[in-house]
């Protein structure tokens, strides 16, 4: 068993008078791919917000190598103790968004270079080779100078991954990255992220992609109502589903 | 017609039109100052600082210019004294002083409200994406928020830049000889009503089509990430 980097542990959210999330709790260890399945409205993007506190969870805590967020909703980020800790978490977990969110006045290289250089303060020469490598490795070095107006969806979203990688995060969090895209675009996003579990990176996606999440996964997890319904490997959960409701899930999705 | 008058006077009206574009660059770069204060202040979830920008932005846009430009250069010597101890009596006795003083706060207040408006449009999924990279909140208007809200903001706010710039002909009243100050000054001398005022309103159109020539170089600059 290689060692734990991201552990969630009873996260509360809720909105109004919707609970969204009743207390989950799971951990990633190094090199664990999560795909995070369930229908919609069952909390799972809230789940991944929560992980990197774009949402506030109402309780619970979540550990990166360590260190540790107590959660206790808006007034988590109150302390400057706790702000500073949130940025810091922030900045080791990379997200994916599923409407990329590509910064529209920023070029690409800029985009990709904007984090690295005014958040984690490093050079500009070394972060411009490093960009340039993440680039490369999502296809579009040669897009480096152009806006991301100027690019097709899966071409944003492939920019929107090198931008993830090069903070170098410990984890990387995708937020249904392919569910905005066009289906012919949807492939060379997977391609590369297929690319990035092979290579070992610790990667929670949530996802209606069943392919990917049984072929590229090493564990899935179905949210229903807020909590965790099922977990287990893509095996299993697709053959042999212990859930009714995953069952149906899987039957509709076939 | 007498035209001789103007090039009598050239060198007169020449200065007259650089007080003219002196009190709009100090007028917009004070007010421009102050503008984003005002807007930083109106956006706080605060309504402790949220009121006394509302009440600068109530006031300077309820009133007309003109009123303004008289309440606080003949109105100031009533407060002499109080002017005085606190070292501020020899600025607001300078005609000058006040016109400045009044355009960029009044251009503050209309600018305050184009900024605003600029910030709240900024799309919320690109500030959420600065915060996931771990950006704190300076940096996230420094990099993200503010480059963002200028390119909204551009269009209405190169209006009021142009508008404050014309604005500053109203400053003669309080005895400013800017451009049209020094109009005043020449007809009185010379009566050539229709050839001094045909001047300077020449000399105002190449000042505002200078203006819009630059302004809509910057907005093409601005806007050319847009496909």
């Amino acid at each position: 068993m290689s060692e734990t980097v991201l552990t969630l542990e009873n996260i509360k959210k809720r909105f109004g008078d919707t609970d969204v999330l009743k207390g989950i709790s799971l951990s990633a260890a190094k090199g664990d791919v999560v795909s995070i399945l369930g229908s919609s409205g069952s909390g799972k993007s809230t789940l991944l917000r929560c992980i990197n506190f774009l949402e506030m969870p109402d309780e619970g805590t979540v550990s990166l190598e360590g260190e540790q967020i107590i959660c206790e909703g808006k007034a988590t980020e109150h302390s400057k103790h706790n702000k500073h800790a949130i940025n810091n978490m922030r900045a080791q977990l990379g997200m994916v968004f599923q409407g990329f969110n590509l910064w529209s006045h920023m070029t690409v290289l800029e985009n990709v270079m904007e984090g690295p250089i005014h958040v984690l303060k490093k050079s500009k020469e070394d972060v411009k080779q490093q960009a340039l490598v993440y680039l490369n490795k999502v296809g579009l070095a040669n897009k480096a100078g152009q806006y991301p107006a100027q690019l097709s969806g899966g071409q944003k979203q492939r920019v929107a991954i090198a931008r993830a990688l090069a903070m170098e995060p410990k984890v990387l969090l995708f937020d249904e990255p392919t569910s905005a895209l066009d289906p012919e675009l949807v492939t060379e996003v997977l391609q590369v992220m297929q690319s990035l579990a092979a290579e070992g990176r610790t990667m929670l996606v949530v996802t209606h992609e069943m392919h990917f999440a049984r072929t590229v996964s090493n564990r899935v997890i179905f949210l229903h109502d807020g909590l965790i319904e099922e977990e287990a490997s893509p095996d299993d959960f697709f053959e042999n589903p212990k859930s009714l409701r995953v069952k149906d899930f899987i039957s509709h999705k076939k | 017609m007498s035209w001789h008058v103007i090039w009598d006077n050239a060198a007169w009206l020449l200065e007259g039109f650089w007080v003219t574009i002196q009190l709009t660059a100090s007028a917009v770069s004070i007010g421009l100052f102050i503008a984003l204060i005002l807007s930083l202040l109106t956006l706080s979830t605060h309504r402790f600082y949220r009121w006394p920008a509302e009440a600068i932005t109530f006031f300077f846009r309820g009133t007309p210019l003109l009123v303004q430009l008289f309440l606080v250069y003949h109105g100031s010597g009533q407060f002499r004294h109080e002017l005085d101890a606190i070292g501020l009596w020899s600025y607001f006795r300078e005609a000058y002083f006040c016109a400045v003083f009044v355009l960029a706060l009044n251009t503050a207040a209309y600018s305050s409200e184009i900024f605003t408006g600029a910030i709240r449009s900024v799309d919320k999924n690109q500030i959420e994406a600065g915060r996931a990279v771990g950006m704190t909140s300076f940096i996230l208007y420094r990099r993200i928020i503010l480059p963002q809200a200028l390119r909204i903001a551009w269009t209405g706010y190169s209006n009021e830049i142009i508008f404050i710039m014309q604005a500053t002909s109203l400053v003669s009243i309080i005895t400013v000889l800017d451009l049209t100050g020094v109009a005043g000054r020449i007809i009185s001398k010379t009566f050539a009503i229709y050839e001094v005022y045909i001047a300077i309103a020449l000399l105002y159109l190449v000042i505002t089509y200078t203006m819009v020539f630059i302004f809509s170089r910057i907005e093409k600059r601005l806007n050319r990430h847009k496909a």
